[in-house]
């Protein structure tokens, strides 16, 4: 036997600071109105953490922000977002715009260029001119201002579905009519649920409980719609005209 | 071969010393750490084992630690960095009570404090290599405009080495997120607001019995924190019953075919 | 490099995650991002500030958590591949793009602007990795403005592009990803400069870049002269675009058009590629009247390619 004796190195084994805690967010903008949506599971790998954690924050009476990716980051970056606002606040008492967040998040996220937040942001809201907005954003800060959006683990099977009923891509419409450019709220929700149901039923990552946003325009004609919905919650906080409501469901859990 | 040390960065002598990070085979670890919720508060436990890597260094290892007078945490993973824990909660306690403003921390602010410290040193490449349990129940808010108090809260949450947090009516570290877990589910959800304590230190026996059996770097004592409204008992060491005379059954597998 | 030298010098990329790491510890959160100021992100300080990670190389940490070249299942997926072109002729300059984004093999957009509208007389194109291009263009607005600020008019798409490309270079080594061209009019008439993040910075008359960048050369050096009409010109941009967008699986979805000339860009429109291919760009100047698709403008010539009439029969 070879008398060799070995002296275990102390292994420098590289830490991986990053992890994928699934799920999936998605965001309609309409006409006078914006949706933004996530469901409720958090997972690592084929483990289920939790069934509910939040993964959809309200930042302002008008803006509300969804966050996917490494569940550390994203709950740091809306925090760090959170206080960026806050600040803002106290300096021009008043709300920051939409368009002043989303160039604000750009800004936070690209200052981590070289250490990235692993975070697939997309913000909605109502624009200064009444207009429902959706923002979407990749880690390190390009953006893009778009009518919907689906991103994290089943972004493949939603944004399709998306692309379909919202852009009505490869859809002809009948001899003498057109697509309708903007939906109405109804029928945006509807959309937002089957996506999430679909998206349950399809990516073990998905699943759990649904949040979904919902914020309106000043005087916007979607609000009569919103009556009839059960279980629906207002959290308007300011007198501005903004209103902002969450619908919560239950997506299956197996 | 010439006895001679060649000077090289690979070199565990001379190498210069790197904030080193701790590979879970060379240091001291502890495994799962089991939390439920019950009817009056939440209910811990964590066996007394320190290993290093694959030897049981030692056996007589406290994992679950009360930190004020509402909160127990429970560790697993390195337990030099637990320590380290330890040490800064109880001085966070300490300046806290010194304060004496009629504030104490509660297990949420608790949680909150690990869970930016942990976030901190994965940000610096220099993690707290443990995944923590922080439970415990406070008072709930007292609402001067009606002159209410709300009932007692439980608290019952989850941070690890990548400052990862969540909360849920049963958690697990390590092997007991994929062992112990769902059976915690399947005794406890929805019957959070029912279970007795003994229902609850039943369910958590049974659970720590199924580890012992499957997990090789656990060993059949361990402690059990109770933590309610009146306060907090963690228990003396105690043993595991258990049996392994169906070994003597199994065929088919193994080393034993005959 | 050796490594003393290294250890002193204040341009390597060293030096400088040293310097932007020392930023970011001394205060990542100070005075100046609340307040009047409150609201510029990274570039509170006025100059942007970088959180690097504390590991023995921040490059190599990036790649290996960032490039979905060297490895398709990392987990950070940064936009990549694009068509874009610009050229310099008679009439100004003409910059025509794809829009379509990709992360790995999935289409993350299809809506993407990859030109940047710098200020009314500058434009910029993007390739490479999109946030990469769209702060930095956005950052070099900032100090176009400031120049005219300074030196009462407007700075040269020269002097625009030389601190675009400075700046890059600043960061070499340390895995920005862009290759843009700068385009626009000034006191010595229509400009086209390409920049890259290696630093490399070339006057030309004529560029395009991205992995649709050999498609589109084919058709714009086969139909390229400086005395093209504008009608010609933006026929021609769009035509190089749809053919990348044919043929590079990473381009396509639509073609964004712009023209510079003396008083500024224009958009001129944006033109669906598949579109483009059966029916082609509508009826817009320089327009053939049918579709680009080869089996669209041979049809009925070929004994394999009937006309529609005849095999409808």
């Amino acid at each position: 036997m070879p008398a060799t004796i070995s002296i275990s190195q102390p292994q420098q084994r590289q830490f991986n600071p990053y992890s994928e805690n699934g799920g999936t967010i998605l965001a309609i903008a309409g006409a006078d109105f914006s949706v933004i949506a996530g469901d409720t599971r958090q997972s690592e790998g084929y483990s289920i953490q939790t069934r509910y954690a939040p993964k959809v924050f309200q930042l302002t009476d008008k803006a509300v922000l969804a966050v996917n990716g490494f569940a550390a980051d994203g709950n740091m970056f809306v925090k760090k977002v959170r206080q960026r606002l806050e600040w803002y606040r106290h300096a021009h008492a008043k709300d920051m715009p939409l368009r002043a967040i989303a160039r604000l998040i750009q800004t936070m996220l690209y200052a981590r260029r070289f250490f990235p937040f692993y975070v697939y942001n997309i913000l909605g809201g109502i624009e200064e001119d009444g207009t429902g907005a959706v923002y979407s954003f990749d880690p390190v800060g390009s953006y893009e201002r778009e009518a919907c959006r689906a991103a994290g683990a089943a972004q493949s099977l939603v944004q399709p579905f998306l692309d379909n009923q919202i852009y009505f891509k490869n859809q002809t419409a009948a001899p003498g009519t057109s697509h309708p450019v903007h939906l109405p709220l109804s029928t945006v929700l509807s959309l937002v649920i089957d996506s999430f149901t679909s998206a349950t039923e399809r990516h073990i990552e998905v699943g759990d409980g649904l949040e979904m946003y919902v914020v309106l325009a000043k005087g916007s004609t979607a609000f009569q719609t919103l009556g009839g919905v059960r279980g629906i919650q207002e959290l308007t906080a300011t007198e501005d005209g903004e209103k902002v409501f969450i619908i919560r469901r239950e997506l299956k859990k197996d | 071969m010439p006895m001679e040390r060649i000077l090289s960065p690979n070199d565990p002598i001379t190498a210069p010393k790197m904030p080193s990070l701790p590979a879970s085979s060379t240091h001291i670890t502890g495994t799962s750490v089991l939390a439920i919720k019950f009817k009056d508060g939440i209910m811990m436990a964590a066996d007394n084992l320190a290993s290093y890597g694959s030897l049981a260094r030692f056996k007589d290892m406290q994992r679950l630690q009360a930190v004020g007078e509402h909160t127990v945490i429970g560790a697993g993973g390195d337990m030099s960095d637990f320590q380290y824990i330890q040490a800064m909660l109880d001085e966070l306690i300490i300046d806290e009570f010194t304060a004496q403003d009629g504030h104490s921390l509660g297990p949420a602010e608790i949680h909150e404090y690990l869970a930016q410290v942990m976030y901190a040193r994965r940000s610096k490449m220099n993690p707290l290599w443990n995944a923590i349990l922080v439970g415990g129940v406070k008072d709930g808010k007292r609402i001067w405009k009606i002159n209410l108090v709300l009932p007692p809260r439980r608290f019952l949450s989850f941070v690890d080495l990548l400052g990862t947090t969540y909360s849920a009516s049963t958690l697990a570290t390590g092997y007991g997120a994929h062992i112990a877990q769902p059976l915690l589910r399947t005794a406890v959800e929805g019957k959070e607001d029912i279970l007795t304590a003994e229902d609850a230190l039943k369910i958590l026996e049974q659970s720590m019995k199924v580890l012992y059996y499957r997990d090789a770097r656990s060993i059949d004592k361990y402690q059990v924190a109770t933590i309610t409204a009146r306060g907090i008992s963690i228990s003396e060491s105690r043993r595991l019953e258990t049996s392994w005379s169906f070994a003597e059954g199994i065929r088919g597998y193994g080393a034993q075919t005959q | 490099m050796n490594s003393f030298a290294e250890r002193f010098s204040t341009t390597t990329a060293a030096s400088q995650m040293r310097n932007a790491q020392k930023l970011a510890d001394e205060d990542e959160l100070d005075t100046a991002m609340w307040g009047s100021n409150a609201g510029f992100g990274s570039l509170a300080k006025g100059v942007p500030t970088f959180t690097v990670p504390a590991v023995a190389d921040p490059t190599a940490f990036l790649r290996l958590h960032t490039d979905d070249h060297a490895d398709p299942s990392c987990r950070i997926k940064i936009q990549h591949g694009t068509t874009t072109l610009a050229f310099r002729f008679q009439g100004g300059v003409i910059v025509a793009v794809d829009s379509r984004a990709t992360a790995g093999s999935y289409v993350a957009s299809g809506t993407v602007k990859k030109v940047i509208e710098i200020n009314p007389y500058l434009l910029g194109t993007m390739a490479g990795g999109a946030a990469d291009c769209q702060y930095w263009e956005t950052y070099l607005g900032m100090h176009c403005r400031l120049h005219e600020l300074r030196n009462r008019e407007r700075i040269s798409v020269s002097a625009a592009s030389k601190y675009l490309s400075n700046l890059v270079y600043s960061y070499k080594g340390m895995g920005l990803s862009m290759g843009t061209m700068i385009c626009g009019w000034d006191k010595t008439g229509p400009a086209v400069f390409y920049v890259d993040s290696d630093g490399t910075r070339l006057k030309g008359d004529l560029f395009s870049v991205g992995s649709g960048s050999t498609f589109a050369y084919g058709v714009l050096d086969q139909g390229y002269r400086w005395d093209l009409t504008d009608e010609e010109a933006q026929e021609l941009g769009r035509r190089s675009i749809y053919a990348a967008g044919h043929r590079d699986a990473f381009s396509g979805n639509s073609c964004n058009l712009y023209h510079v000339k003396e008083d500024g860009w224009r958009f001129i429109g944006n033109y669906d590629i598949a579109k483009m291919h059966y029916d082609g760009p509508g009826n817009v100047a320089g327009s053939p009247g049918q579709g680009y698709g080869y089996d669209v403008r041979v049809e009925g010539r070929t004994s394999t390619n009937a006309p529609a009439v005849a095999a409808a029969a």
